[in-house]
């Protein structure tokens, strides 16, 4: 029986496949008008890019910084989960100390942090030390917030069927409140790390003597839009790779949720 | 009705709360100003609470934030005005087909991952310094909550509405106008409120980290200036312009959702 | 009526919520007597709001009554009794984030059961439940019926003398609560447990009971006390019986207008006893 499937049913069902070429569409997009009707000073088509990368990693101090940056990552991620565990539990456990500080803690969580930005720069100074503070101030709230829900929304049911059976106020801890918080907490750290991302990159831009920052301004003084993209299109990459792994370890770790 | 014991201790708990609360802050305003006239913490890290409140006034009276208020106001018109065009728009074309939802929907919400302010090197080199970046970028990053939530919206009516008014004869616009459009509407607001919020934070941003003028630039200048009172200030201001701002976008929000 | 000494004695229990004056003042339970033989399985039928849940709630520890007491096996209650009480609520309590079998092992955890029987309990409890097959699964991979065999399976792991049971297939359809009422009849025929059974289903409670308590509505109290004289295990033909329709009859009577007095009193629309078959 064989018969040609149209293409289009053939894609139907590969949506990953109908993505891929949106997402190729786009490249092809981007070529033509950087090569055809975009003044080279101001864009680069990827085929560029991509053949230009070695150059952006030869470049003297990139390799570097982008070590320095996966490693202020790296710790404001760890502080702000560490903190923000704690804090949540601390905030979550018990019912006044939620009613008192959870409020302040959400109050803090919608404030444009980025308007303090030159304050950390000034208190931190321009090395590593501020980018991971920065980092760590946007990671830490939703972590916060998300422990807490993840402790406040469990069946009360479940805590009087567990003292029913004689469990102790540790056991009730260990084997009831901190598993079901697990997946709010993994849900907490994808944002977190959304967060960290967002608090690092923003403070690497502002001011960086040598880490990515440096370059990026560098690059867009010298109007090489080759290099710019390419850097920037690897930081892209790096970002969607953390994203990525801290997605797979909540998708492990909550799969309770969905049976 | 007479108050009973259970209700008048829930009062009494709740009045504890809102007493620790004000004294958390005010406790930090009281370490504030003793560090920074007693402790004897660098005034050149720290102002004294006074001053700060004294530049904090004399701004508002002489008007000198009028202009940069202006600029960062017109550009997150502009910006908040494209994203949810575009936003809307797109997101409504999309939901149309279950197919193009599978493929867009995860593309989005892939992209908005990543900190976009990370492209913001590449709109200062596209279109230099003044608010044309600040609006694209702004654009860009408020673009994704909108169109995500405007999927979700009008994509998760449920079939059994449409089915019904189908079923007594309704044509696409009647489907549109009193099926569609009210089932989606409180989602689509609440996207719309998170693109403006993440509108004004990106504008801010981006303004402390490559402009002219504007009020993130502001903050800038006064920290290169060491004028750490009227910087101090000027935080002050624009965290309160932004509350306003989001308090108003809320309430419409919640005003929307309620008709 | 067992000469021996009875395993439950409630003692005029009287308990109400809130104080007199409040808005949410109830009083739910009101001077409540009664003594449970050992080995027999008592069901508590009564409208809703008329304290059975509550009174289940005192036997097993986990609320003080304003007024009056409970002794379970010769000693007054103070609390849970983890080592003498086993609970199976409507509710699945079962921890969604454990499979059935870490569920049952957690129990026994609680409990204090040393680690090495803990295996056997398990999986013999399982057995009786007709589970076998499914202990590695979550919670939320089973249907309603098979979640309350586990919350079952996990109680009688346990071991305790008593079971204490608050509507247990009360958010399970007709056929499912059929067949689990028959599984339990003939477990429970076995293992010669102290039960009481909470239920809203007239055909549950005669199916399933020694004795049913009925209840009056709100302040409940025992209004009157029905024996249903039949050897465990109880048959499916027993539901067709003469026997069965008359004891049936019998609450249906009792409780007709006691159910529209409790509606009465909280304007609910169906606050209703199932009279449908069993």
């Amino acid at each position: 029986m064989a018969r040609a499937v149209p293409f289009r049913h053939f894609l139907a069902r590969r949506a990953w496949l109908a993505r891929l070429i949106v997402i190729a569409a786009l490249f092809a997009l981007w070529e033509v008008a950087a090569r055809w009707f975009v003044d080279p000073l101001f864009l680069s088509p990827p085929s560029r890019v991509i053949a230009a990368l070695d150059t952006v990693f030869s470049t003297r101090g990139v390799p570097a910084a982008l070590q320095l940056t996966l490693f202020e990552l790296t710790v404001a991620f760890v502080l702000a989960v560490a903190i923000g565990l704690m804090l949540g539990l601390a905030v979550g456990l018990q019912p006044f100390v939620r009613r008192s500080f959870f409020p302040i803690v959400l109050l803090l969580y919608g404030m444009p942090q980025v308007t303090i930005l030159p304050l950390f720069i000034l208190f931190f100074g321009i090395g590593a030390a501020s980018k991971i503070a920065f980092g760590v101030t946007h990671g830490v709230f939703p972590i916060v917030v998300t422990v807490v829900a993840g402790v406040q929304n469990l069946k009360p049911i479940l805590l009087v069927s567990a003292r029913s059976m004689g469990a102790s106020r540790w056991q009730i801890f260990r084997h009831v409140i901190f598993p079901h918080m697990v997946p709010s907490f993994f849900a907490g750290m994808r944002l977190g790390m959304s967060g960290v991302l967002l608090g690092v990159l923003l403070a690497e831009l502002y001011v960086s003597i040598a880490g990515i920052g440096y370059f990026t301004t560098l690059f867009t003084q010298n109007f090489d839009p080759t290099k710019l993209l390419g850097l920037v299109g690897v930081l892209a990459a790096m970002a969607i790779v953390l994203n990525a792994v801290v997605r797979r370890a909540e998708t492990h770790f909550a799969r309770w949720r969905t049976g | 009705m007479m108050a009973g014991k259970e209700d008048r201790k829930r009062d009494r708990d709740a009045l504890m709360s809102r007493i620790v609360q004000a004294g958390f802050l005010a406790g930090l305003i009281l370490i504030w100003y003793l560090a920074s006239t007693r402790w004897g913490v660098n005034r050149l890290l720290l102002p004294d609470p006074v001053a700060v409140y004294d530049n904090l006034i004399d701004i508002l009276r002489s008007g000198e934030f009028i202009d940069d208020l202006e600029i960062t106001l017109g550009e997150l018109a502009a910006a908040f005005a494209i994203s949810v065009t575009s936003g809307v728009t797109l997101g409504y074309l999309i939901s149309r087909s279950p197919y193009a939802i599978e493929v867009f929907e995860p593309l989005f919400a892939a992209i908005y991952a990543i900190p976009i302010i990370l492209f913001l090197p590449l709109f200062v080199l596209f279109f230099g310094l003044g608010p044309a970046s600040k609006i694209a970028l702004g654009a860009s990053i408020s673009f994704f909550p909108v169109v995500i939530n405007t999927i979700a919206g009008f994509g998760h009516v449920d079939r059994l509405f449409v089915t019904a008014a189908r079923s007594m004869g309704a044509s696409d616009y009647h489907l549109f106008r009193h099926v569609l459009l009210p089932a989606a509407l409180p989602v689509i607001l609440t996207g719309l409120r998170m693109g403006f919020t993440t509108a004004l934070l990106s504008i801010i941003g981006s303004e402390t980290l490559a402009s002219l003028a504007g009020l993130g630039h502001r903050i800038v200048h006064l920290a290169e200036a060491m004028d750490m009172a009227r910087m101090f200030a000027y935080i002050v201001f624009v965290i309160a312009i932004a509350v306003i701002l989001n308090t108003i976008v809320s309430t419409l929000e919640a005003r929307g959702k309620r008709n | 009526m067992a000469t021996a000494e009875a395993a439950i004695k409630v003692c005029g229990v009287s308990h109400q919520f809130g104080d007199e004056g409040e808005q949410r003042f109830v009083r739910a339970l009101a001077d409540t007597s009664l003594d449970i033989a050992r080995g027999e399985l008592l069901c508590l039928i009564g409208p809703s709001g008329c304290g059975k849940s509550t009174l289940l709630n005192v036997i097993g520890g986990l609320m003080t009554p304003s007024s009056g007491g409970v002794d379970v096996l010769g000693k007054p209650v103070r609390g849970p009794l983890p080592r003498d009480i086993a609970f199976v609520f409507q509710e699945s309590a079962l921890f969604p984030w454990n499979t059935i079998i870490e569920n049952i092992g957690l129990g026994m955890t609680f409990q204090g059961v040393a680690k090495p029987g803990r295996a056997a309990r398990a999986a013999s409890a399982l057995e009786a439940v007709g589970l076998k097959d499914f202990a590695q699964h979550y919670p939320a991979q089973l249907s309603g019926g098979m979640r309350q065999r586990a919350a079952l399976a996990r109680a009688l792991s346990l071991e305790t003398p008593i079971l204490l049971m608050d509507e247990p297939f009360g958010a399970l359809d007709e056929q499912t609560r059929m067949i689990l009422g028959e599984d339990l009849s003939v477990l429970l025929a076995r293992s010669h447990k102290t039960i009481v059974f909470v239920t809203h289903s007239l055909g549950e409670a005669v199916f399933l009971a020694d004795r049913v308590a009925v209840f009056s509505a709100r302040p409940g109290t025992i209004k009157q006390v029905i024996a249903v004289d039949e050897p465990h295990p109880r048959k499916p033909e027993f539901v067709t019986s003469a026997k069965f329709t008359t004891l049936r009859n019998q609450l249906y009577g009792l409780l007709h207008d006691e159910i529209r007095k409790a509606v009465q009193q909280t304007g609910l629309a169906d606050a209703t006893v199932q009279t449908g078959p069993t």
